[in-house]
């Protein structure tokens, strides 16, 4: 018997790495789901790991960071918030001036 | 939104557990909460008494910190609240306490964390007293607390 496919749909999930019951200390809502300004959790709505250790939820760290009153430090351990990049690209580390400036490059964009 | 939000996740797990001498007392809204705390230890200050914060959200919060007073309920009333005693808090249940304040808030702060905070700072005293300048402060005070500026100068209390 010969089988042809006509068609096939790729289905995948995928989860930060991140343990399931570990909540962004902003928003309170698991890392898994979506923070409160998004609709949908995924690529859009990305986590951010600071060197200092503490994570956030991108657009809720960057509200924060926002503030003038935040003067740039974690809000857990108040040390500058500095955030751990994808070591392979050489970017080893960015601080978040330069994640305030490329955020608003791209909302003129 | 954000504060919205939050808020519900707060009163949800608050709903199941909150330390010990902290209790929800009401709220009517989102906007404002209210608190019932008392002291744990055998403090001669605050033995056998209960005390009443008050929350004020902004729609910021947790980035801007909430405003938060002790407020008082007459003796006549059902559950009597006075203002708690302390060379940090007026008479008029307006607290200096710099986590409160925009510099020194931190949006990981929480109702919980900030009764707790406020509970130690009650278990801590000693001195029988208010801030130094009380009746004119509440006498021409219109201010709001979050304006003003308070000198976080007294480390020891």
């Amino acid at each position: 018997m010969k089988v042809t496919f006509k068609e096939w749909n790729a289905v995948a999930t995928w989860r930060w790495d991140m343990p399931d019951d570990d909540v962004c200390g902003i928003c309170r809502v698991q890392f898994d789901g979506t923070c409160p300004t998004c609709k949908f959790p995924g690529d859009d709505c990305a986590l951010l790991l600071g060197k200092c250790g503490h994570s956030f939820h991108m657009h809720c760290l960057m509200t924060w960071i926002q503030q003038e009153a935040s003067k740039g430090l974690c809000p857990m351990c108040r040390q500058k918030f500095e955030w751990k990049g994808n070591e392979e690209d050489g970017n080893a580390t960015q601080n978040t001036q330069d994640i305030t400036q490329d955020t608003t490059q791209d909302i003129q964009a | 939104m954000f504060a919205g939000k939050r808020l519900s996740k707060e009163l949800a797990k608050m709903q199941g557990h909150l330390p010990p001498g902290i209790t929800f007392a009401k709220s009517d809204n989102l906007e404002e909460w209210q608190m019932d705390i008392r002291v744990l230890d055998d403090n001669p200050l605050y033995q056998n008494q209960i005390y009443r914060l008050k929350f004020t959200f902004s729609q910021k919060y947790p980035i801007e910190p909430p405003e938060v007073q002790f407020i008082s309920l007459p003796a006549s009333h059902e559950t009597p609240r006075p203002i708690p005693i302390h060379p940090h808090i007026y008479s008029n249940g307006i607290i200096c306490l710099d986590l409160l304040s925009t510099a020194g808030w931190s949006p990981v702060q929480t109702v919980e964390s900030v009764c707790m905070s406020i509970q130690s700072m009650l278990t801590a005293n000693t001195r029988d007293e208010r801030p130094p300048g009380d009746s004119d402060f509440v006498s021409y005070n219109k201010r709001r607390p979050r304006d003003i500026n308070f000198q976080y100068d007294d480390d020891n209390v």
